[in-house]
Order: C-alpha cells, then structure tokens, then sequence
C-alpha cells in the first residue's frame, strides 16, 4: 500500500517517498542520477501521456512519442497517476539518460499492479451498487408509467455503458388486448420507427419468454443471428449493433414477462458481467414499478368506470327542464362517492336525489352503488321521503364498516309542489320566479348511516322555479370554507339563464371552482316548465 | 408524547399535511388534530384514536381548534369514535369557529357529540 498514490486518501507522505525514490533511479549514462523536474499533471494529460496504461498501475513510463508530444524536450518521464485528485506528477528529465528508471518503474508497477486491480474492483463495485440503488429508489417511487420506462430505460442504457437501449413492454388495455410499447435512450425515435417490432427469433426468444438474460461480444456472429426473413439480421438501417444485452422484466407478482431491455453498442465485446448484473438489478426493479403502476391504473380506472357506470341517464321529465352533472375530481387521482338520480314516481310524480358517500375508491363507489339502488327501491314502493331515508339509514346501520352518506330526496308531483328530507346534505337551492333564492333542507337531519329519524318538509314548485342540487365539491376546498362557499354559490344562481342549460351549469362550476376542483361533483337542475 | 406523525400524502396534493399529536394529561388523552382533517388524515386520526384507546383512559378530547378544514372523511371518524368507544371512555370534541363548526351543523352531529368550546372546558365537566 506504501507505494500507491491512487488511493482514496490521495497522495500522503508515503507518496512523497515514492516520488523521491523513483527521482533518484532517473540516471545518466554513467549511472549518476540527472536532475529530476515535477510536473504537475491534470486528467487529460495523464491520459495523453500513458495512453491505455492510464488504467493500470498508478506508475507509467510514457513512450518516446507521447513524451515528445506532450512534453517537448524532455528525454525521460515517469508519470505517478493520483486518480482520487484526477491527476498526477511527472518526474521529467531533459538530460540523456539511461533504462534504470524504466526497470525501477516497472518494478513498482508490477509490485503495485494486484492492489490496483483490487482497489479498482471494489470501487466499480461501490459504484454499481449505488447506481442500482439510486435506481431502485426512483423508480419504485413512480407510479406514472410513462415517466417510470423512459427513466428506467436511460438510467439502464448510461449504467451499463450502451451506445443505445430500448425498453418494450406490454401494456393490456381496457379491452383485455395486450400490446407492446417502446422507449428509447442514446437515440432518437426516428431512428427505429421504420422498422417492425421485434418478433420472436431466436435472437430475441429469451428476453421475451423470460427465460433467462443473453450476452454477446458479438451478435452477429452468434449461432442464432440471421435465421429470420425477411431481413435474416438487422433490417436495413438499423444501427449497427456487435456488443449486445438483454435482460428480461418479469412482474414479482404474477411471475409474468412484463418486457425486456435490449443494449446495443457498435463495437464488439463492450459487455462484461458487472454490466450483466446491473441490467439484471435495474430490471428487477423496473419489474416492481411497473407492477405497482399498472395495479394502480386497473385501480383507478376500475373505481371511474365503476361510478360511471352506476351513474345514470336522467330520464326526460314532462313538465320540466333537466340538467345533469357527474364531474370526477379534476386534480389528483381520486374517485368520489358522489352521485345523482331521476326517478319517475306514480302518478306523474318524479324523485330528484343528490348524495355523497364519504371517501373515495372502490369503497366509496360500491356503497353508493348500493345506496342509491336502495333509494330507488324504496321510492318505487312510494314511501314517503322521510321514510325512505329511514329505511336507507337503517339498511348501512347494518354494513359491517360504518358508513357515512348524506342525501337530499326531494319528491315533486305535479299540483302538489316538493315534498323533501335531507340527510345531512348540503341545502338544495330553490330560485323563485320572480328571482329571488331559498335554501331548502339545511341541518334537517344527521347522514344516513348516523341518523335514525328524518323529518319531512314542503315547498311550493310552481312554473318558472328552478331547483338545484349539489355536492360539496362545488362549493366546498381546502382554500374556502363551506360558508363562503355557499355564498358564492347563491350569488352565482342569481344570474344564471332560465332554464338553467347545461352550458350554465358548467359554466357555474368553472366559475365557483377555477376549474380545478379537488373533489369530484355531482348537479341536478330542474327547471318547471309547465 | 407526539405519535400521530404526518399523515400519508398524495404526490399530488400542495397542501402541508395535517397532524395528529397525542398527549396524556392527568384527565386522560388530548389528540390534537391540525390542518386539513380530510381523507389523507382520517386513517391517522382513526389509528390514534386506537391507540388512545388502549391507554384506558377515563376520556378522549378531540381537539380540532387547529384544523383548517373538516370534510365528512373526518367527520365520519368523530362518529366512529364516539360510536365505538360508548360506554367504555367518554369522546368529547373541542370545536371553535365555522371553519369546524359548520359542516357540524348542517349534518347535525351537533346532536351526537359532545362539542365544547375550548379544551379547559372538555377537560373540566365531570
């Protein structure tokens, strides 16, 4: 170890000794020693001076030709590398010397060329393991699956030295059909869109199959290149690809083959084992993140698709104008428990409820399922609407998991105006004819699943009236408290068109929220026509 | 004694999580609840609320002075608490302030919980 400048440390006292000896073995044709210049050197010119020797032992005697290049005059150096500092000294001389200093150079070379190699080896090492680290880290954080295969396709490309990596993976989309995606790095897309995906040859089996991660100094002179038509190897074009990699992503959970990196570099034998290994740790956790990020998506599309279609289409109303609103959360990825109904009633009678089951998922999107099949259920045997909420209520008293849903039910029979109740919903808005505003229903009574009673009331629902029923994302955000809100709505209303159009409505919700609601929101405007 | 850490949060959200600390006093556990009491919290809220619980102490005082925001993910977990623990340890909430006090109103939990106006008071009726 005394004799190494190249360790971690950089030069120390047992590098001053090194210099002054290997000074001293500079000699002269008489065998007396010449006088010994240090040079300063920075990266480049270490490089410059000792060529592929760069790499060894941290002691090198420069050709004549670079010697002559870099260092005009001289007649002998040795060049003593410091890696840690990115640089070195050199022990120049210009005066005419003898081969004592070259023997002396490389005795210490040889004596320090396994500790080199060593040092050099756990430092790639540290290096791997950190860069698999880093790696891992980032990318089974993400769960957006764009981002997450063009990050793990350059971080795998520059980790294993490619000139160019792809990553194709399978996607299934909401049909159940698998198709196959592609990312690149080191290159441009354009570069390999002329071609087709890549099949199933021989070449490419074992990635695809998963059966196990293939190597190659040189792929076109494997056994198994060129076998295919049309193009029997790279099609026309393609970059030109000797050293080749490819390590297989296989999903930890399913134990299916997700994709497969593929590493290309135009010159033979670029690949080592360490290469091998890092492409192997990267796509294991390329395998994790994109497992988690497709559960995710099947997660989130399941819950929107799943209250989309428990959502229904409002029947047309005689006497009446309607419009109806089911907005999804328009920032972040959560899924409400909102919903709307239209039911038509005997004897021309017809219900309108809003309502809200507390959280968001499948969860929430099941129970409000649920919820409103049972509201419908019991507001087509007629009961009265405190009576179907007492009903409804007693029905989530029963759920294993405590729920918590607030309803507005309002029952409108044409020459009898609404009879409503409201389970601790938000008021509804009723705007009169001649403009001016009530709120109907505020604190009647506690959200189903809490609540045991509900109290019943009427309200007049003559031509020219508007009803509107909402949800809490309309009014309601982490930067404006529910009075506030509530305010701004009924200043909205006031000037909004009669009959209350669709436009209105969405043009009613940009307005109250920005257009960037972070909850979703479910609208019901009724407007009496006759 | 601060257990209830920050809760879990969405990569999407802006907003500074809300907090759950819980404290024993001599009267038996305060959970101190600030910010936004909605659905990222709620589950932390519902967790302290367990582990207050084991401590068997005479009473639990919901402190929800310091919340910015109370949706009916929070609310619901009031219940829960109440709903849960009857009988065994009595659930007062300190509420103050529309911010709080209004969502509590118009879903007339007002009825159900035991509501006082600052924490001296929760903590003083017998």
């Amino acid at each position: 170890m005394s004799a190494m400048l190249d360790t971690a440390d950089g030069p120390g006292p047992d590098a001053e000794t090194l210099l002054t000896a290997l000074a001293a073995t500079v000699r002269g044709p008489d065998g007396r020693p010449v006088p010994v210049e240090r040079v300063p050197l920075d990266g480049d010119a270490v490089a410059a001076l000792c060529g592929a020797a760069a790499d060894g032992p941290g002691v090198v005697v420069p050709d004549d030709d670079r010697l002559a290049a870099r260092l005009p005059g001289a007649t002998a150096a040795i060049v003593v590398a410091d890696r840690a500092a990115g640089g070195g000294v050199a022990l120049v001389a210009r005066a005419t010397v003898d081969h004592t200093h070259r023997v002396a150079a490389e005795a210490v070379a040889a004596a320090t060329g396994g500790l080199h190699r060593a040092l050099a080896g756990l430092r790639a090492e540290a290096a791997v393991i950190g860069a698999l680290q880093s790696v891992g880290r980032r990318l089974t954080a993400q769960l957006d699956i764009d981002t997450l295969v063009q990050d793990a396709t350059d971080a795998a490309t520059t980790a294993v030295g490619a000139a160019f990596g792809a990553f194709f993976y399978n996607l299934v989309d909401r049909f159940g059909e698998s198709y196959t995606l592609y990312t690149l790095s080191g290159v441009p897309r354009e570069a390999f869109s002329r071609f087709p995906m890549p099949r199933n040859t021989e070449v490419f089996a074992p990635t695809f199959d998963g059966t196990g991660t293939v190597r190659s100094d040189d792929i076109t002179s494997d056994r198994r290149f060129g076998h295919n038509a049309p193009y029997h190897g790279m099609p026309e074009g393609h970059l030109p690809v000797r050293s080749y990699l490819a390590v297989s992503v296989i999903s930890p959970t399913s134990g299916q083959v997700l994709g497969g990196f593929f590493f290309g570099h135009p010159e033979p034998g670029r690949f080592t084992g360490r290469h091998e290994a890092l492409a192997e740790g990267i796509a294991g956790y390329s395998a994790i993140a994109l497992d988690n990020a497709q559960l995710y998506e099947r997660e989130r599309n399941l819950t929107r698709e799943l209250s989309r279609s428990m959502l229904p289409e409002a029947p047309a109303v005689p006497g009446v104008e309607l419009v109806t609103r089911y907005l999804p959360a328009s920032t972040g990825h959560k899924i409400g428990g909102d919903w709307f109904d239209v039911v038509p009633l005997a004897a021309g009678a017809t219900a309108y409820v809003i309502g809200d089951v507390v959280g968001h998922g499948v969860t929430a999107a099941t129970v409000m399922g649920q919820v409103r099949t049972a509201i419908r259920s019991y507001a087509l045997l007629g009961l009265a609407p405190s009576e179907v909420l007492r009903h409804v209520s007693a029905l989530l008293d029963a759920f294993a998991d405590p729920t918590f849903v607030t309803c507005f039910y309002a029952v409108h029979t044409p020459g009898d105006g609404l009879v409503y109740a409201n389970a601790g919903h938000l008021p509804a808005v009723l705007r009169h004819a001649d403009g001016t505003l009530e709120q109907l229903g505020e604190a009647m009574a506690q959200p189903l699943g809490v609540g045991s009673t509900f109290g019943e009331r009427t309200a007049a629902f003559p031509p020219g009236t508007d009803l509107l029923l909402y949800t809490d994302g309309l009014v309601e955000s982490r930067s404006r408290d529910l009075t506030e809100g509530i305010e701004w709505l009924l200043a909205a209303v006031v000037g909004l068109p009669r009959p209350i159009t669709g436009e209105a409505c969405d043009g009613l919700v940009a307005t109250l929220t920005g257009g960037a609601h972070d909850d979703d929101i479910a609208l019901v405007a009724v407007h009496r026509t006759a | 004694m601060t257990v209830g850490g920050p809760a879990e949060r969405g990569s999407f959200e802006d907003e500074p999580a809300g907090t759950v600390a819980l404290d024993e006093v001599p009267e038996g556990v305060v959970l101190t609840v600030g910010g936004a009491l909605d659905l990222a919290l709620a589950p932390t809220l519902r967790r302290t609320v367990e582990r207050a619980a084991r401590l068997r102490p005479r009473l639990i005082v919901i402190d929800l002075t310091a919340v910015t925001f109370l949706a009916s993910s929070g609310m619901a977990e009031l219940v829960r608490a109440r709903r849960q623990l009857r009988g065994e340890v009595g659930v007062r909430v300190v509420a103050t302030g529309r911010l709080v006090l209004r969502p509590l109103q118009l879903t007339r939990l007002t009825d159900e919980l035991d509501i006082h106006a600052t924490l001296a008071d929760a903590l003083a009726r017998g």
